[in-house]
């Protein structure tokens, strides 16, 4: 019974089994504890995931939350030396709209990045001076150029991101995961969410819990958002005066007080309440394994860069998503901030480089030197890029870029991605894209895809249609599937 | 089962329809934090048992049977929607069922009584993959009991009906019934008994008194009965005594808090803006609005006009005005850089989605972009619903930021009138000084009086506008000259097609003789009682709220696509009773809570005997009978035969406010402003330092104690435990609630500040008023708490934990010191410390059990 199905959960002592009668037994079977007696039950199968062979277990999404400038990072553009502080030409422009920010400029010159370029790696990839870490691992990325989204102002954005949708009640990626397949872990949630702030831009765009919320699915299919501070899930500390052994004590006259209601009454979910106090239990001491690093050798440490031992940095936040990932959690998901640069980008670009450049190399490194990136898909990217004009003033050492949704660099790695790959191109503005788009629809189609789930296959009926993660589009991206 | 009911025809339709028929995955269970959902995703193989044996007996039902199928499986491609239509073939109308085939006019899709010639059916049941409907690309299937149906229906006449719930409904006769196996209390009764019957079910017995009475106050409350209570209903042995019970309970101002939760949920209530930087708005006057009208037993069709547009009303009142704030309860954009028009059209779409939700149980929103695939909607006709609500003098989008929005309503209390005025006058001041000195300077911004005088009009004049802000409320207003309203193309701010007037959709009826063509207009229509939607709609989500599933189990869509009712005509004769006692909601639901069928018990018991009887009465037997179906919560796991009463865990705000009431704690108190609760340190900032809705200060003293219900709601930081215990984001309109079973519950329950605060105030009750010996002080604590005495062996669990944990306190009275510390409330000092530590966590066990979260 217990961990009958793989992707089951939940998981009652034996010693509190032994107690319920046969009887409960089969209610708890047809209450879905135990689906696979239910499945026999009913005779009739129920689209069992994965669709396919999975090539990877977990998901590690690297958020970078205020869309950061692909022009200055990853988007090489030479040739735009030549056009510096020229108007952005209206074949390029094509009178697309732009955010109210800018669209009261009076002009649109043409910002370079000021930052070097290099290639590195075998693959020769272009990156920015600003990544010198992740030109330690570029044989590893495959980098998407062409991506392109539909909304230009952060909320709507970055909630189409995360739930494929710009109206607010849609279930987010993780929240599609843990419901279409559920843990591994028995005493951790499917679904993890880390936030760390930026040094770029302290007041940068705010998180919601809309990004990680279930919409429509069973509010338990949720992201559980890990704290910087305090406890690290809500609520996990026993009260002041109470250990441990107190609370075992306590939970086992719950327990038992539930036991005899439940042979009175016969409800099925009296014992799933039993089981939940126990899984409570075991958060109480896995949780806190989880976020003690203090056993982690300093030459893994020092992967991650100086800050790994500051909690609710980016570095720390990596670290702690390698570990949930070697724990099992299926969908990890950091949220940086930061990255919302209208004014003084150079300077602010520099900091959040600085906050993520070594800790996402690390994590790479990491989960590579442990064999943990094979079935570990890390997605690292922002909700849309930046526009080459200038948003204020330019001058030779600074300048500011506004919302741009037309094209911007997002890159993957691990479990089933071709490493050392660059797909897609941007004309020589990065305005516009010239070859292979990508639409946050298909992202969302790959990420399942590599996850053993076929997008059109993963629904979930509600207000009498069957809604899906890529709603009705979406295309698996080929090209970087190893 | 001795006394086998007779029952006379009229028949009740029904059949239990499996949901497990479609192979797409609605729910597959295996769930990710935890376990099973406990809500709606439960198979019952009873229904499945019941689809290959009734329906073999029972005349095939075209809206029961086949047009769910056509609904979900065809209408994708042979609907309404014109732009996906193929061959031209719409199966939502009687001419594309029957009518020759728009490509083959020699064919028919559906021909009666002739299988063979019907091209459809021919079609689905086709062994060659190009020939075979639905197409493999499609991902949807039809399975062979399904084909076997559309074969029968074929065979029986391929009768076709409109949709049930487009049609007004009829007030059914009762089904009559002799020698009932139980009692029949009202017409309630009578229905869910007759369809028990065709089950060969019987209801369960009466729940115990002291049961009941929870149940009931719970349910009409969100408050547990005292022992006081329980005792006097205990000892009251007049027949009348549980209605009487049941009036207090509606009379109680308790009443209309408990009835506003569900309604805040539909109106997606809030104290912020929402979106990005979520400043702070105040509309807890429409709140209270609601609170009170509920109290004051408002007809539903008034509180509906006054909603939707008491604006409109001839000389309405402020009540009236306040009220319209329901569909001001929308979020409001404040981000840099936004367009306004885009976010205006947000607003007036989200007025027409959660308006046609709320009362109409319909998913209109489905035609924004395009015709609606499922129902007859098209994208014009919501449009012409949009030009009701596209008049108001808005610019959809929050400039000024922080507090309400265009059109407000002014309402400040005498005194801040007062102060306003002061305030007003002083700014007049202040401004005649900062001139006087900035006079005649080349620069005032260097000059320092002048600097000095100008921060003394800035702190006048920010003083003014809060004050001014706060003392408002957001309302409906028309434009002088109604906005032009366009049709969309795509949804899109920007696309303008046609120009369309406001109208309602061809499929509904018509506007009431004499409606204006506005708001009011549109609201009269909604409640009359022509209006085939909205009474089915209430009835259904009111049944839902006392039986934990409605009727209608897709409570948030009666269209196309709802799911066929578990007792069609008792909803039909609830939806004209509904009317008929014009739409007294307390009337209403005295009824419900009067009937047999609420008042049963919600144990478990064995039906072996029932069902065996059914199933070799059609044959079915062995496999039934293999299958262990013995007791009522495996056969009918999801309680929708109603045999008996449904055990409900409580929601989230009756889960703290029965915490607050049984230890003492709660402070009640009508309305006000929203209050701020514990909270732990920084929740509102680790994810945003926009808005002013930072660094979220717990209040002292009663701000801690009252109804969740007035507990301040920041949209994109909800209260932490509200979320865990299923209150939906609130940032657009939700009729529906998960009702999950979470380990993130348990640790709530187990270490939040107010449960640990309440274990210690009821401890102190326990040691203060509960009786000398520990036996009597956990028996008074159990009894508050569950509204029953422990039995023996509960009893002597929760002593020896008691003795246990006296122990150890004695041993360490450092940590008893620690655990009386929670909470802001001081620790009543005259009691001994190890004893009340004790008694504390005695109490958290109590406050902990699945009993006391439930409502049995």
């Amino acid at each position: 019974m217990q961990d009958s199905s793989p992707h089951s959960f939940v998981s009652i002592p034996l010693s509190s089994l032994a107690s319920l009668s046969r009887r409960t037994f089969l209610q708890r079977s047809a209450a879905g504890i135990g689906l696979a007696a239910l499945h026999s039950l009913v005779g009739e199968s129920r689209g069992a995931l994965p669709n396919h062979t999975p090539r990877a277990k977990r998901v590690i999404y690297l958020f970078q939350s205020g869309a950061p400038s692909q022009m200055d990072l990853f988007d090489y553009k030479p040739r735009l030396q030549k056009f510096r502080a020229q108007e952005l030409p209206d074949s390029i422009r094509m009178g697309q709209r732009i955010t109210t920010m800018t669209s009261g400029q009076k002009s649109f010159p043409v910002a370079p990045s000021i930052f070097k370029f290099a290639q590195h790696g075998n693959s020769g990839a272009w990156l920015s001076e600003l990544l010198p870490h992740t030109a330690e691992i570029v044989d590893d990325l495959a980098f998407i150029k062409t991506m392109h989204t539909e909304a230009i102002n952060h909320d709507p954005a970055i909630t189409f991101f995360q739930t494929g949708s710009q109206i607010a009640g849609r279930p987010s990626i993780g929240s599609w995961m843990a419901y279409g397949l559920g843990s591994e872990n028995r005493d951790l949630p499917a679904y993890v969410v880390l936030t760390s702030k930026g040094t770029g831009r302290r007041d940068d765009q705010p998180l919601y819990d809309r990004l990680w919320g279930s919409g429509f699915l069973p509010t338990q299919h949720q992201g559980v958002k890990f704290r910087n501070a305090g406890d690290p899930v809500l609520y996990l500390s026993n009260p002041p005066g109470v250990d441990r052994e107190t609370t075992r004590e306590m939970l086992d006259d719950v327990n038992a007080l539930n036991r005899i209601q439940h042979e009175a009454v016969g409800d099925p979910e009296i014992a799933a309440r039993i089981a939940q106090y126990e899984m409570a239990f075991r958060m109480q001491a896995s949780v806190p394994e989880l976020t003690d690093i203090s056993k982690e050798p300093q030459p893994i440490l020092d992967l991650y860069g100086p800050e790994v031992r500051t909690p609710g940095t980016y570095a720390a936040t990596c670290l702690l998503a390698r570990r949930l990932a070697e724990r099992g959690v299926r969908f990890i998901q950091l949220f940086h901030m930061g990255w919302d640069h209208h004014a003084n980008l150079p300077k602010a670009l520099r900091g959040q480089c600085r906050d993520t450049d070594q800790p996402t190399a690390g994590l790479i490194a990491d989960l590579k030197q442990r064999g943990l990136l094979e079935d570990t898909l890390v997605v690292w990217g922002g909700e849309f890029g930046r526009t080459v004009y200038t948003q204020g003033t330019l001058t030779p050492e600074n300048y500011g870029r506004d919302h741009h949704p037309r094209c911007f660099t997002i890159w993957m790695a691990g479990a089933g991605v071709r490493g050392g790959v660059s797909l897609g191109e941007t004309d020589d503005y990065c305005y516009n894209i010239v070859r292979d788009p990508v639409h946050v629809h298909d992202l969302h189609a790959t990420i399942l895809h590599l996850m053993g789930v076929d997008h059109l296959k993963l629904t979930y009926k509600f207000q009498g249609r069957w809604f899906r993660l890529t709603d009705v589009a979406g295309n698996i991206i080929t090209p970087i599937i190893a | 089962m001795k006394n086998e009911a007779e029952i006379r025809r009229p028949k009740v339709e029904g059949r239990r329809k499996s949901e497990d028929r479609n192979p797409k995955l609605e729910s597959n269970g295996f769930s990710a934090f935890g376990f099973r959902p406990s809500f709606g995703l439960r198979v019952s193989a009873f229904g499945l048992v019941l689809v290959t044996s009734i329906a073999s007996a029972s005349p095939i039902n075209f809206n029961r049977d086949i047009r769910p199928i056509l609904s979900d499986r065809c209408f994708a491609c042979h609907g309404p929607e014109p732009a996906k239509r193929q061959a031209g073939l719409r199966l939502d109308l009687e001419e594309g069922v029957h009518g020759p085939l728009p490509k083959h006019p020699d064919l028919r899709a559906f021909v009666p009584g002739k299988p063979a010639q019907s091209r459809a059916y021919q079609r689905i049941t086709s062994a060659n993959p190009d020939e075979q409907m639905p197409p493999a690309k499609s991902n949807l299937k039809l399975n062979d009991a399904e084909k076997a149906l559309f074969k029968r229906w074929i065979e029986e006449g391929a009768k076709w009906q409109p949709h049930w719930a487009f049609v007004k409904p009829e007030r059914p006769a009762l089904p009559e019934i002799r020698n009932p196996r139980s009692e029949i209390r009202n017409p309630i009764d009578n229905f869910i008994a007759v369809r028990l019957a065709e089950e060969q079910l019987s209801p369960s017995p009466e729940a115990d008194k002291a049961t009941l009475l929870r149940r009931v106050s719970l349910d009409l409350t969100g408050i547990p009965p005292t022992p006081a209570e329980v005792d006097a209903f205990l000892a009251d042995k007049s027949t009348d005594a549980y209605e009487r019970a049941v009036d207090r309970l509606l009379a109680s101002p308790r009443y209309g808090e408990q009835m506003a939760l569900r309604w805040l949920d539909y109106a997606r209530y809030a104290d912020s803006h929402g979106y990005q930087a979520d400043w702070e708005r105040f509309m807890w006057r429409w709140r209270d609005w609601v609170v009170g009208a509920f109290n004051a037993n408002l007809p539903f069709d008034q509180f509906t006009i006054e909603q939707l547009a008491g604006d409109l009303l001839p000389n309405p009142t402020v009540g009236q005005r306040i009220a319209t704030g329901f569909n001001r309860n929308h979020r409001i954009n404040t981000e840099g850089g936004i367009i306004a028009e885009e976010w205006r059209v947000e607003t007036v779409v989200d007025r027409v989605d959660t308006t046609s939700a709320v009362w109409l149980g319909l998913t209109m929103g489905c035609a924004r972009c395009h015709d609606h695939k499922y129902d007859p909607f098209t994208q014009k006709e919501y449009y012409r619903l949009a030009a009701f609500f596209n008049n108001v003098d808005e610019t959809g989008i929050g400039d000024e930021k922080l507090g309400n929005v265009r059109p407000v309503l002014k309402l400040p209390a005498p005194e801040q009138q007062k102060r306003l005025d002061e305030l007003a006058a002083q700014i007049k001041e202040a401004e005649a000084k900062y001139n006087e000195a900035a006079k005649a300077k080349a620069d005032p911004k260097k000059d320092k009086a002048a600097q000095k005088a100008k921060q003394e009009l800035d702190k006048l004049q920010a003083e003014h506008r809060l004050l001014d802000m706060r003392t408002s409320t957001m309302v409906m207003e028309e434009l002088p000259q109604p906005r032009d309203t366009f049709l969309l193309i795509r949804g899109q701010y920007d696309k303008r097609g046609e120009k369309v007037d406001a109208g309602l959709p061809a499929a509904l009826p018509p506007m009431p003789a004499g409606a204006p063509t506005n708001r009011l207009g549109l609201a009269q229509w909604i409640v009359d009682p022509a209006n085939p939607l909205t009474a089915r709609v209430l009835a259904n989500r009111l049944w839902e709220k006392f039986f934990g599933a409605g009727l209608v189990k897709t409570t948030e869509n009666l269209g196309s696509q709802a799911e066929w009712p578990s007792h069609p005509e008792l909803l039909d004769w609830l939806a004209t009773e509904l009317v008929r006692l014009k739409w007294d909601l307390k009337a209403f639901q005295k009824m419900i809570v009067m009937s047999a069928t609420y008042r049963q018990s919600s144990c478990d018991r064995l039906v072996a005997a029932d069902v065996r009887r059914r199933a070799s009465a059609v044959g079915q037997a062995d496999s039934l009978l293999t299958s262990a179906a013995t007791s009522l919560y495996e056969i009918d796991p999801e309680n929708r035969l109603l045999a008996r009463a449904p055990r409900l865990r409580l929601p989230a705000e009756t889960v703290r406010d029965q915490a607050l009431a049984v230890s003492g704690l709660l402070v009640e108190k009508l309305g006000g402003p929203s209050v701020k609760p514990y909270m732990p340190a920084g929740l509102w900032d680790e994810v945003n330092v926009y808005g002013n809705l930072r660094v979220y200060v717990a209040d002292k003293g009663e701000g801690l104690y009252r109804r969740t219900l007035y507990t301040f709601y920041k949209r994109t930081a909800a209260p932490p435990d509200s979320l865990m215990f299923d209150v939906p984001g609130r940032e657009i309109c939700a009729v529906k609630r998960s009702r999950t079973n979470t380990p993130l519950q348990a640790l709530a329950l187990l270490n939040e500040i107010t449960y640990v605060e309440a274990a210690r105030a009821l401890a102190e009750r326990m040691l203060a008023e509960g009786g000398a010996t520990p036996a009597e002080r956990i028996n008074f604590a159990f009894r508050r708490a569950a509204g029953r005495v422990p039995n023996e062996a509960e009893a002597k669990l929760l002593r020896a934990g008691f003795e246990r944990q006296l122990e150890r306190f004695r041993k360490n009275g450092d940590a008893a010191t620690k655990l009386l510390s929670v909470g802001e409330m001081k620790r009543n000092e005259k009691l001994d410390v190890a004893e009340l530590a004790a008694a504390t966590m005695t109490a958290r066990v109590i406050l902990n059990l699945d009993e006391t979260v439930t409502r049995q």
